[in-house]
């Protein structure tokens, strides 16, 4: 009932969106597509290149070949799967052990996927269009097609979609070469810089956290991450997780519930 | 086989498909999740546990390179981070190239510190 009433609420918004823009001219579509770079080139290229570049970092730390480190990039298109990832390795992590991990960290994809792909136009597409789509979404991608001022046409925001995400791909890769490669050039103090971006950004990325909810979250999974780790240094990770996001989920939705 | 497994291109292989199942389910299953019902909402507050339990292990446990800089500079810097992004109005950049500045300072003249 509830999933047939979802496929409504979404035929009817496509519906709509279709009536209310019933002509997109090739130029339009151009023009969404241009914006889609210029609009990559400017906070994201520094987010994404800066954070891809800390990742190209740390890939050279472990041993990892240049071009290991920059299709880790363009195939994961994750930074904290990737960085996940890179820890287990070179903590002596099993494949299980990593593909859990990286699993959970970007389990943030899929309610991210269902809350975007329906606003592009899959006409032309079908399923493998969207999936073509969800694989070149990212946390950046997702939150410039979420803001009031992206297109709002479906077919222009695929266009819009297609050629951001695409431009933020090649700025990924191109900071993880760099990134890399500075960690193996650069002296001691800049490399070890280089190897603490993500650390840093991920510490900003938590303080935004507005519900108090999820602060609990990041507390408990700040909390138990060290004890669990003197036990279980390789489930450490993915255990704080699990149990931190729970005891959020349990209590916090009392919390939020009215007292009875 | 078994180096084969431990090789960074079965890591990367690894990381991929785990990322890729989740947003190729995603795609398959729009229109039949509800982006605001509660298992969304545990992924959400899970992924957010993980993040901060990421950080824990980059800065308090690290394995590589980053373990020769002794814990007092990596708390500082991380410190330093956010204060940097809250005296900005939250600046995302000036707290991360803050808290990295202070990192390679610290390394390169009070590397005892």
């Amino acid at each position: 009932m509830l999933d047939q009433d979802h496929n409504r609420y979404h035929d009817r918004i496509a519906y709509n969106l279709r009536l209310s823009e019933p002509k997109v001219t090739k130029s339009e579509s151009r023009a969404a597509a241009f914006r889609g770079f210029r609009d990559a080139i400017g906070v994201p290229l520094l987010l994404v290149g800066g954070g891809m570049t800390g990742f190209g970092a740390l890939a050279h730390d472990i041993g990892f070949a240049s071009w290991e480190a920059v299709l880790a990039s363009v195939l994961v298109w994750a930074l904290p799967a990737q960085v996940v990832a890179a820890d287990l390795y070179t903590s002596g992590g099993d494949l299980v052990a990593i593909a859990i991990a990286a699993a959970l960290a970007s389990m943030r994809f899929f309610p991210m996927a269902v809350a975007l792909l329906p606003t592009l136009d899959n006409s032309a597409g079908g399923q493998l269009g969207r999936i073509a789509q969800a694989q070149l979404m990212s946390a950046t991608s997702w939150a410039f097609l979420m803001r009031g001022s992206a297109p709002s046409d479906p077919r222009l925001r695929l266009a819009y979609h297609t050629v951001f995400a695409l431009t933020c791909l090649s700025i990924g890769a191109i900071g993880t070469l760099a990134g890399y490669l500075g960690a193996a050039g650069l002296p001691r103090p800049l490399a070890l810089g280089l190897l603490f971006l993500n650390a840093a950004s991920f510490t900003v990325l938590l303080a935004e956290t507005r519900s108090r909810q999820a602060l609990l979250a990041v507390l408990l999974g700040a909390g138990l991450c060290a004890p669990i780790h003197m036990v279980l240094p390789e489930a450490s990770l993915v255990l704080a997780s699990v149990i931190g996001g729970t005891v959020a989920f349990v209590f916090g939705d009392r919390l939020r519930k009215p007292a009875s | 086989m078994n180096e084969l497994l431990h090789s960074p291109l079965a890591v990367v292989l690894v990381a991929a498909a785990a990322t890729f199942i989740w947003r190729a389910l995603g795609a398959v299953l729009v229109g039949r999740i509800d982006p605001e019902g509660a298992v969304v909402r545990w992924f959400t507050l899970t992924s957010y546990a993980l993040l901060a339990a990421l950080v824990v292990r980059l800065v308090g446990l690290p394995t590589g390179s980053l373990g020769t800089v002794s814990l007092s500079i990596r708390l500082t810097a991380v410190v330093v981070t956010l204060a940097v992004w809250w005296a900005t109005g939250r600046s995302v950049l000036l707290g991360v190239l803050a808290g990295t500045g202070c990192l390679v300072a610290a390394v390169a003249w009070a590397p005892g510190f």
